[in-house]
């Protein structure tokens, strides 16, 4: 039988190729085989992180490795937060995969303490009690669950600014010192104006900011109240706040001032370095991002400037220990460092994530950053930090959020009329919390 | 132990030779140990294939929330009203539907002509079999980037032919029409191989003598193609419609990667059924509703299937009969 | 959870009415036999024929070229008008940053792993079933096989609610058997595995082996496997190219730090990379491997398919 020889010919080499690449694979594995305890306490630790936290580039798990002879850090990134949450949950569902350490965003903390403080360590176990004068009072509460457990370790607030293209602020005639901005969009209506006389004259493909979705993002971090009130009820569809904030990102989606992008995006970490926007709405964190995305060619062409219509606060960050964690101690004693005052200090300095630690605001009000074309960021965050409202934190925040300025989106890139997409944000909303 | 040929009856002489009767524990092992051979397959199989899937009609009676699997609230047939009242699922639905169509009916039509050319004698004919079921290598999420490129609205490959051409760019990602086409579009250039070759070897298993007498009758190859090959091909075509019309209905990978983005568009204009049922259970991780999605597609499948299964029994009942 | 191979013999149950012509052996491999049915099929291929085929093959291929030329170039390459079509001078620089960043070669690992597991697994579940449906006799035999056959055409994905419970229950989430367990359940290749034994493993054979004194697991080892080893190895092709590109259940059950090469590639699609030329690098290592086994046995998938095909 020919064919059942072709065919047994056939299984042998495939045989073959798997051993191969079996072997090889074993090989190959065997190098790194380092993430167990070995002897002499060398420990690994793992970090699950999601956006632009820093601590890698800002060379501080080299440094603690240092200090810590034995100690390797590992860590994984996803760069979209829902992304990360989804999968961090069914983690948490399935006990399996968790990492020593797990970032926890400022939206996800009343989740964590309201409906799994069972699933994460009470950090008072290993003395986090001793460390709770270091951080600003709004802060530390908001990680502290019903019974007092300490369930994570604040990281970075996120004070907001506007971040700008000087260059393109050139070509098309605006003025670009920060202070002169800062006069002329004192108001979020100034600010859109602006990008209309932005809009008439800009060369190319170059839009007013980079998404309406980010426009809303940053004034409704101005206020207090946003989707819940402090008695945990849910209000976002009668806050008069939040309509402002929907009105004026319509307005802008209307009068196309945006280059409609979706945050977090391929497109949209392409389109720092193509130049696609000419202002991007800046939380502390977003420079980080700005750096990492335009790379040393962008060095110098951009600027901060302080927030049309006032101080606030969009995100920020914990570090929290899954029960499941391999190694709890280790991962405190990491994050108990890294969180400390002189580290988010550096962090600050070389990255931007701006320092939850009362002690570091101080410490970085000098800052300047010369990729930002030398702007004094540590008093335009640090001022921003003092005067931002202390929001109300409720357990759905970010999913509320994400299905707004996915309505937002629809008005902005498929001219959807804003009514419809209010409707849809609501139907969202419910499907979510549903 | 009796061993049988599977489809004629043993022969009586067969079934107990006197000397291997045997000890009674002996007789006991032969009646069991076919059962043993079984064992490792039907293990799994409950475990892992027939248990989910019964067990999710139960849950989808419950409110399950991915964070709290343990505590399960009775919820009756609440998930399912919920389901009709729900707009999104009726649009995922409809997606699941002209997604279906578009990418079906294309990729089978196009099939059938590729096969019908490969049943050619051909120079190469290895070749070619082998290139066109190339797609079928890759997988979903391989080709959905690939894809996800060629169709980019400012720098894809696909909008510059366009151009060329002078149409103006297509809005690949965010015109309802135009977004199903480009998930159809994955499907097609990944199934269409495939197809080509499952009518081929259908096409090869019809008797020479009907092309022979067809051939006689001065039948041109049109006629021989309609008038042969086609009845020749129904038990297949059913059979390519119904497992197509199943992959169509649990379309997941191409609408999720096609913008990494869950909803399957800013406003669903993709989202399939089987990527709802997928947001809801780990998305918004209400898994009690996601089973009661995966509980239609099922009812959605059998009704399918058997309305395929009526239509061809009708067709060829009245062929018969003429 | 390897749904897409199911299909192939699928039509059985379907349209048992219509057997096919020619003996078992050109059933069994799609091939008419020769000489005998080429007869009424001696159309040679014109022009046009050829014109439209290898149109079909530039289309099939053209995505795959596609991707090296995106993989060899840099993001700025891509984002420009008109875009590049040839291949450019990155491609070991994209490895590299593929590797680093997304984890590609935990990946292939972990692909090599599950997919193997898979593959052995099934073939040998589905033999020793296979086998017992096709030659042995005992009560329930004809509703175990009608339960297999039936379940045959539904999509696990249906029930993946409950079995994510489950694996979450046994703490499972992440790990690989959670992929590798549920993979091993292949009604379709124990039917396959059923049919090829009718057909080519005569019953005198057993029963010469059984007069011997032979037990059954004897017949098993050295009658039933050998006989049955062209059948086990289409059978393992197939699984193993389906486990590789197995998508839903992985997603669901695996996350990025203990990845499929399905699984970092539905990563890199969803930002995990910020340059699209190094996505497409990782693209291309996690389709190379089912490329180079469909380049070795190219004509066996063929074969396989178009014999899964005729069975019905």
């Amino acid at each position: 039988m020919p064919i059942a020889r072709a065919v047994k010919r056939a299984a042998v080499r495939l045989g073959a190729v798997a051993l191969t690449g079996a072997l090889l694979a074993a090989c190959g594995g065997s190098t790194d085989d380092t993430s167990s305890d070995g002897a002499g306490g060398k420990v690994t630790i793992t970090v699950d992180l999601f956006g632009s936290f820093g601590y890698k580039e800002a060379g501080l798990y080299a440094e603690y490795e240092k200090l810590h002879p034995g100690v390797t850090i590992k860590q994984t990134d996803t760069e979209d937060e829902a992304d990360y949450w989804k999968s961090l949950q069914t983690r948490l569902a399935g006990g399996g995969g968790l990492a020593d350490v797990q970032g926890i965003e400022v939206g996800r903390i009343a989740s964590v303490t309201q409906q799994q403080a069972d699933r994460f360590t009470d950090l008072r176990k290993y003395g986090a009690d001793a460390l709770k004068d270091q951080f600003a009072p709004a802060k530390w509460a908001a990680a502290t669950g019903k019974g007092g457990e300490v369930l994570g370790l604040g990281t970075d607030v996120g004070p907001e600014a506007m971040c700008y293209r000087t260059d393109l602020f050139k070509q098309a005639g605006l003025p670009t010192d920060r202070d002169e901005l800062a006069k002329k969009w004192a108001t979020w209506d100034g600010y859109l104006e602006l990008g209309k006389q932005y809009k008439a004259k800009a060369t190319g493909k170059s839009a007013w900011l980079d998404s309406v979705g980010s426009l809303y993002s940053i004034m409704i971090g101005q206020e207090k109240e946003r989707y819940y009130d402090a008695s945990g009820k849910l209000i976002w569809e009668e806050n008069p706040a939040l309509r402002t904030a929907w009105e004026h990102s319509v307005e802008a989606a209307k009068d196309g001032l945006s280059a409609k992008l979706d945050q977090w995006s391929p497109a949209w970490n392409q389109a720092f370095a193509a130049g696609s926007f000419a202002t991007i709405p800046c939380p502390a964190w977003m420079l980080g991002y700005i750096k990492g995305q335009a790379g040393e060619s962008g060095k110098g062409k951009w600027d901060v400037a302080p927030l049309p219509g006032g101080a606030g606060n969009w995100g920020g960050s914990y570090l929290a220990v899954p029960k499941a964690a391999a190694h709890k101690k280790e991962a405190y004693e990491l994050i108990k460092w890294l969180t400390a005052p002189e580290q988010q200090t550096r962090l600050f300095e070389k990255q931007g994530n701006f320092p939850s630690a009362t002690g570091a605001i101080e410490k970085v009000a000098g800052a300047k950053d010369p990729f930002f074309s030398d702007a004094p960021i540590g008093k335009i965050f640090g001022d921003a930090a003092k005067a931002a409202p202390v929001q109300v934190l409720g357990v759905h925040d970010q999913n509320i959020a994400q299905q707004i300025t996915n309505a937002l989106s629809e008005v902005e890139r498929k001219g959807t009329s804003p009514e419809k997409a209010w409707s849809n944000a609501k139907k969202g909303v419910a499907n979510t919390i549903g | 132990m009796t061993l049988t040929a599977s489809q004629a009856p043993a022969p009586p002489g067969r079934t107990a030779p006197p000397r291997r009767r045997g000890s009674a524990p002996r007789r006991a092992w032969r009646t069991f140990s076919p059962y043993a051979y079984l064992a490792p397959f039907f293990t799994l199989f409950a475990a892992f294939g027939l248990f989910p899937l019964v067990y999710t009609a139960y849950v989808s009676l419950y409110r399950v929330e991915l964070q709290t699997p343990g505590d399960m609230q009775w919820r009756g047939f609440g998930n399912y009203t919920a389901l009709l009242g729900d707009e999104y699922f009726w649009l995922a639905l409809r997606n699941t539907f002209t997604i279906g169509v578009l990418s079906t009916v294309p990729q089978l039509v196009m099939a059938l002509g590729l096969a019908h050319l490969l049943n050619y004698r051909l120079r190469g004919r290895t070749f070619l079999r082998t290139a066109i079921l190339l797609p079928y290598a890759t997988s979903v999420a391989a080709a959905t980037l690939v894809f996800a490129q060629l169709f980019g609205s400012d720098f894809g490959l696909v909008n510059y032919v366009l151009g060329v051409v002078g149409i103006d760019p297509v809005d690949w990602q965010n015109d309802t029409v135009a977004s199903q086409i480009a998930v159809s579009s994955i499907v097609i250039w990944r199934w269409t191989g495939y197809n080509a070759l499952i009518y081929l070897a259908g096409m090869q298993s019809i008797p020479n003598e009907l092309y022979e007498a067809a051939a006689m009758d001065g039948a041109s190859r049109w006629r021989q193609f309609f008038h042969v090959t086609l009845p020749g091909l129904r038990p297949t075509i059913v059979f390519t419609v119904v497992v197509s019309t199943i992959g169509a209905t649990q379309l997941f990978g191409e609408p999720l990667l096609l913008e990494g983005q869950i909803s399957g568009g800013i406003s669903h204009q993709y989202q399939t059924l089987g990527l709802y049922m997928y947001e809801q259970g780990w998305g918004f991780f209400h898994l009690g509703r996601a089973a009661a999605i995966a509980w239609v597609m099922f009812l959605l499948i059998v009704v399918l299937v058997g309305v395929n299964a009526l239509i061809a029994r009708r067709r060829s009942r009245k062929e018969a009969g003429r | 959870m390897t749904a897409p191979i199911a299909p192939a013999a699928a039509s059985a149950p379907a349209a048992p009415a219509t057997p096919p012509a020619g003996d078992p052996a050109a059933r069994r491999t799609g091939r008419p036999r020769r000489g005998a049915s080429r007869a009424g099929r001696t159309l040679h291929a014109g022009p046009v024929a050829y014109t439209i085929l290898i149109l079909a093959v530039l289309v099939s291929a053209f995505p795959f070229y596609w991707t090296i030329v995106a993989a060899s170039r840099s993001n700025a390459d891509l984002a420009q008008v008109p875009p590049a079509l040839l291949p450019g001078p990155n491609l070991m620089r994209n490895f590299e940053a593929v590797l680093e960043e997304a984890d590609i070669g935990k990946a292939l690992l972990n692909s090599l792993i599950v997919s193997g597991s898979i593959t052995l697994g099934t073939v040998l579940c589905c033999t020793l079933a296979g086998f017992a449906f096709a030659k042995l006799r005992f009560r329930g035999r004809g509703a175990l096989l009608a339960v297999t056959v039936g379940t045959m055409m539904i999509p696990p994905q249906l029930g993946v609610i409950p079995l994510f419970m489950l694996i979450a229950e046994l703490g499972w989430v992440n790990q690989l058997q959670a992929v590798i367990l549920p993979g091993l359940v292949s009604a379709f290749g124990v039917f396959f595995m059923r049919q090829y034994l009718v057909q080519s493993l005569p019953d005198e054979l057993i029963e010469a082996a059984r007069v011997d004194g032979a037990s059954t697991a004897r017949i098993f080892w050295s009658i039933v496997v050998p006989v049955a080893r062209p059948g086990m190895a289409v059978l393992g092709l197939l699984t193993f190219m389906a486990a590789w590109n197995d998508f839903f259940w992985p997603v669901v059950a695996l996350t990025s730090s203990e990845p499929t090469v399905q699984v970092a590639l539905r990563q890199l699609g969803g930002g995990y990379v910020h340059d699209q030329s190094v996505i497409m690098a990782g693209t291309l290592l996690g389709t190379l491997p089912v490329l180079l086994v469909f380049g070795l046995l190219g004509r066996q998938i063929v074969g396989g398919i178009m014999q899964g095909a005729v069975k019905g």
